[in-house]
């Protein structure tokens, strides 16, 4: 191509309004009744989520600041903060240690899904037919209901379950996983770890294959050991990836309940009572729906609090990886 | 406006259209049956509970013989929650609430919403219908009564502990337990995990309670008592024998189903449960010989002391439902037709007066119990009636602060709980 005949396609590319200088083309302006058609075409999925999910969301805002029951025909009556400062004055000293036990959940619970997840991925991450049975296999916790994977290890870590049973013919002994509270929060939390991880052990391998090769093998040639690579590279380019992990498990993790049901039922004592076990196996059958929709309120608000203060913790490190992509 | 334009605006307003119509068009319960009310005819729907005993294919064959006498369809629903109980208030709520609903009492929120069965005449004619009436009228009718101050035992363990003669007194009691324990019964009396550990322990102190205080749940409500006042000599006995090692806390964190298992197998002492467990033994009958006492109380003249009774498989209609009169003829069938009755008496033990027990053994024990005690007493679960609570979820409350007993908890601190829940639900 001679320069001449660029000369050309640059001018006539001008005469198009494309400049350039500036390098992009500026978008055409098109009918105000044509833009007005194309906001109209997500109106359908618009409807549907405010009347699944605005709505809903609505009633439950509503209901926090009356006491109602839930019935349709009984009205909701007005009582302001009520249910807010039942929450926060906790005279029955209940809601309080269900918050500490979903913290717990939450954050321990996390962290190890994560390293858990990442470990594997790193693992996993090269295609093979053995690590293709493996991701298979590491994703099927996920795969069951988590009520029954609540009732699966009851019987396998309750008093007289598997385990136990064969710890006692080997040792003599058995362990509380269940029967003390310490022990049951923990197993609780090695239990939904377990169920949990399959996820986000795919969204890390998914992660990990976005990793630029050429920088992996620069810095291999640089002499740098695994560790440094990981450290250096795969590390800082999975930070986008990281900060989605991280935000899906604590707020899977904060809903947890199905798997307490199974697992200990909140017991032994309400030791493993969590916040969604208090609002839907406490609240709701006792017809307190009034305080059920509070302590919903407050939890949605801890999930949007915790998930923004994580996207602004993680800015700089994934503004880091965009220099290492 | 072109024709590509209105096109699509033709599909936006359809797809719209359609999505709206979508998120609107949950069945009601209007929706899934015609009404037939004023004749009785077309299909009912019966919220039960579902259990070892009481299984999905038991129930159809309960009300099979009115369906093939009426013509109704009765279709068979179970819980979608953890029990009934919860599972109730949410229907209610979502306004998909079953025609008849088993196994629960109405509450103070759920009682406007349940038919007022006073005006027929079977009603007042089914067993404690007069008990569980609120303001002289009834919403709640049964099939029989329960026994709940049941004690098991292992014939063959007490003889071994050379334990000659079920005790009376609670001095009597220990010692029991104290001589089952030195003779090697790993497990001397069995508390089971979950709703049981309430249960049970409620269940074994029913007389005493009773004996002490008589209607205790209206002296609680009317402030003459209190919780704590009620239950804490209780929760001091239980203390008592957790240190001595009789009960343990693994107990708490095993199931009833396998606690009864243990039981049948000959491993456990004293097994404290209602009358309906006479149901699995006679299904699953031990190789020993099962003996029932009633539970102790302070001073032996005074033995035995009220025994702690429910109403049977009671029955409620939801007033709402669109054929009352089907609804109405299948409880009267189920709670007045002596073959029913027969029927359920198989799928889980009731007493009745002229109900034949011969053909369980078990449940002629219990039934001579029920005969030797000197009076009926409702427990603290109960939600209508004179002798109700004025709190909801008083059985789960109690069934977790009981439990931390075995976890270390005092007995004072436990009676301290259980005043400080009761003033908060009290209050709200």
């Amino acid at each position: 191509m001679t320069n001449d005949t660029v000369t050309g396609i640059a001018r006539t590319a001008g005469r198009r309004g494309f400049s350039p200088a500036r390098g992009r083309v500026p978008a055409r302006r098109r009918p105000i009744s044509a833009r007005l058609l194309d906001g109209a075409l997500t109106l359908p999925a618009l409807a549907i989520y405010i009347v699944l999910m605005v709505v809903p969301v609505g009633y439950a805002v509503y209901y926090s600041f009356t006491t109602y029951n839930g019935i349709p025909s009984q009205s909701p009556t007005w009582v302001g903060l009520d249910n807010y400062r039942r929450i926060f004055e906790d005279p029955a000293n209940e809601m309080h240690s269900s918050v500490m036990v979903t913290a717990t959940i939450a954050i321990v619970g996390s962290l190890l899904v994560n390293a858990i997840a990442l470990g594997l991925a790193l693992l996993l991450q090269r295609k093979s037919r053995f690590n293709s049975f493996g991701r298979a296999v590491m994703f099927y916790p996920h795969v069951l209901s988590a009520l029954i994977v609540g009732f699966l290890w009851q019987a396998l870590l309750g008093p007289q379950g598997a385990i136990n049973a064969l710890m006692e013919t080997m040792m003599g002994s058995r362990l509380p996983f269940l029967s003390d509270p310490t022990w049951a929060l923990w197993t609780l939390i090695g239990v939904i770890v377990w169920a949990q991880f399959g996820v986000q052990l795919v969204l890390y391998i998914a992660g990990l294959q976005a990793v630029s090769v050429d920088l992996l093998e620069a810095a291999r040639i640089d002499g740098a050991s695994r560790f440094q690579v990981f450290r250096h590279v795969t590390w800082p380019a999975l930070a986008s990836t990281v900060t989605v992990t991280i935000i899906t498990s604590v707020l899977s993790l904060l809903k947890a309940y199905d798997v307490v049901l199974g697992l200990t039922n909140g017991g032994p004592g309400g030791a493993t009572q969590t916040w969604a076990y208090e609002i839907l196996a406490v609240s709701f059958p006792n017809n307190k729906v009034g305080l059920a929709s509070a302590q919903a309120v407050l939890l949605i608000i801890a999930a949007g609090i915790l998930s923004f203060s994580i996207i602004a913790m993680r800015r700089k490190a994934e503004s880091g990886s965009e220099a290492v992509g | 406006m072109s024709a590509n334009m209105r096109r699509r605006i033709g599909w936006i307003t359809i797809a719209t259209a359609s999505a709206l119509a979508l998120t609107a068009c949950a069945p009601t319960a209007s929706d899934e049956q015609p009404s037939t009310d004023g004749e009785v005819g077309g299909e009912i729907r019966m919220l039960v509970n579902i259990t070892d005993n009481l299984t999905q294919d038991k129930w159809e064959a309960l009300v099979a013989p009115f369906e093939e006498e009426t013509g109704v369809k009765v279709k068979i629903e179970g819980p979608t929650g953890q029990s009934v109980a919860e599972s109730f208030p949410t229907l209610l709520a979502a306004g998909t609430a079953p025609d008849v609903i088993q196994s629960v009492f109405p509450t103070t929120d759920t009682a406007p919403e349940i038919l007022d069965l006073t005006d027929f005449d079977w009603a007042a004619e089914t067993p404690m219908a007069d008990t569980y009436a609120t303001d002289g009228k009834i919403n709640v009718v049964g099939v029989g009564m329960q026994a709940q101050s049941v004690l098991y035992y292992n014939k063959d363990l007490f003889a071994a502990a050379g334990i000659t003669e079920t005790p009376k007194t609670w001095d009597e009691f220990d010692a029991a337990l104290e001589a089952l324990a030195a003779s090697g019964v790993k497990t001397p009396i069995a508390f089971a995990g979950d709703w049981a550990t309430g249960v049970q322990t409620q269940q074994i102190w029913h007389p005493q309670q009773n004996v002490t205080t008589p209607h205790w749940q209206s002296a609680v409500a009317d402030g003459d008592s209190s919780l704590s006042e009620q239950f804490e000599p209780l929760f001091e006995h239980l203390s008592d024998w957790i240190d001595a090692g009789y009960t343990t806390a693994d107990d708490v964190a095993t199931d009833s189903g396998t606690h009864e298992a243990n039981f049948i197998a000959g491993n456990v002492g004293i097994y404290p449960m209602g009358s309906w467990f006479s149901t699995t033994l006679a299904g699953t009958p031990p190789e020993f010989e099962v003996g029932v006492f009633s539970p102790p109380v302070d001073d032996a003249t005074a033995y035995p002391g009220p025994m702690g009774a429910t109403m049977a498989s009671p029955y409620m209609i939801w007033k709402g439902s669109k054929n009352l009169s089907s609804a109405a003829a299948l409880v009267e069938y189920l709670v007045t037709d002596e073959d029913a009755i027969a029927t359920a008496a198989t799928m889980d033990d009731f007493s009745r007066p002229g109900l034949d027990v011969s053909t369980n053994e078990y449940a002629g024990l219990v039934q001579q119990l029920i005969d030797d005690a000197p009076s009926l007493a409702v427990p603290g679960n109960q939600t209508v009636g004179d002798d109700a609570l004025p709190v909801a979820g008083f059985n789960p409350k109690f069934t977790e602060l009981a439990q931390t007993l075995w976890q270390g908890t005092s007995a004072a601190d436990v009676a301290a709980n259980l005043d400080a829940w009761f003033e908060a639900e009290r209050t709200e």
